[in-house]
């Protein structure tokens, strides 16, 4: 059992609470680029995903708590998470994710 | 609709440390509204819906609780029920939200007591110290794996919620743990 930062509660609630949902930042084409796109691009759309190994940008659901979905930067290989973001906030850039990580270890050594 | 459909759930513990009480009757609101009509629909209301997020507010028959960014819940003495009813309406008119009735969707316990931080503790893993969580935070959580809602009403005294079809389970629950003390 572990806790994750729900950045519209803005404290760390168990992590029973939450729900996975996906990998974040993925735009569903329009209405227009669906009727113009091919099966196999709509295939990809839908089913084929990164599936990272290492740091992912991924959506949580806050679902027994605020109710609010959020993205997350978790390490797939750990289970650690680096930061969460509220929905609607641009991807993290690699030297946002760096910052996050040395504040987290900063926090570690404090407490 | 009236009250009479409610289960039947008994008093069910009572001792100095620790008393479960099932609370009477309550006249229960969700209520979902943009941000930007908040303040309008306090005036309106008359409500004291609360700014801050697990923020709880009290008066003599009302609680209003925000559970969410944009969601909050009232609960009221059953009186209160037809005005609220009418002025809630008239809100729902007026401004774009979403309210929506909910009187028995939900049963509440009050737990009081020294030990009572500690009969929550046992389902649910709130860190329920002075500090972490204060007179008047409410939150939606869990309770082993049932979804309710806590309100810190004082210092040793909880208001808890659940779904009413949850309800004989908490009470079952209630009543295997502290037969086990």
């Amino acid at each position: 059992m572990f806790e994750i930062h729900c950045p519209y509660c803005n404290e760390k609630r168990s992590e029973i609470e939450f729900a996975y949902a996906g990998e974040a930042h993925y735009v569903r084409p329009t209405a227009q680029e669906q009727t113009e796109m091919s099966d196999e691009d709509w295939s990809r759309y839908m089913f084929i995903r990164d599936n990272i190994r290492g740091e992912h940008a991924e959506r949580w659901w806050h679902n027994s708590g605020c109710n609010m979905f959020f993205n997350a930067i978790r390490d797939t290989v750990t289970d650690k998470f680096v930061m969460t973001y509220k929905m609607g906030q641009p991807r993290r850039t690699e030297t946002q994710i760096e910052a996050a990580r040395k504040n987290n270890a900063e926090q570690k050594a404090k407490s | 609709m009236s009250f009479d459909q409610a289960i039947d759930i008994p008093e069910i513990f009572d001792a100095d440390d620790l008393r479960v009480t099932l609370l009477k009757e309550k006249a229960r609101y969700s209520l979902r509204l943009k941000s930007q009509d908040v303040t309008a629909i306090k005036k309106a209301s008359g409500l004291k819906l609360p700014a801050k997020i697990m923020g709880s507010t009290r008066t003599k028959d009302i609680i209003c609780a925000k559970l969410g960014p944009d969601e909050w819940i009232v609960i009221a003495d059953p009186t209160q029920k037809v005005k609220l009813d009418k002025t809630l309406a008239k809100v729902s008119k007026e401004f774009t939200c979403s309210i929506t009735e909910i009187s028995h969707r939900n049963v509440g316990f009050e737990i009081s007591g020294s030990e009572a931080a500690q009969l929550i503790n046992v389902g649910c893993p709130m860190d329920l110290s002075l500090d972490k969580f204060p007179v008047g935070k409410a939150v939606r959580t869990l309770f082993e794996s049932a979804s309710i809602l806590l309100i810190r009403t004082d210092e040793h005294s909880f208001h808890l919620e659940c779904w009413r079809s949850f309800g004989p389970y908490l009470r079952d629950f209630f009543a295997r743990v502290i037969s086990t003390r």
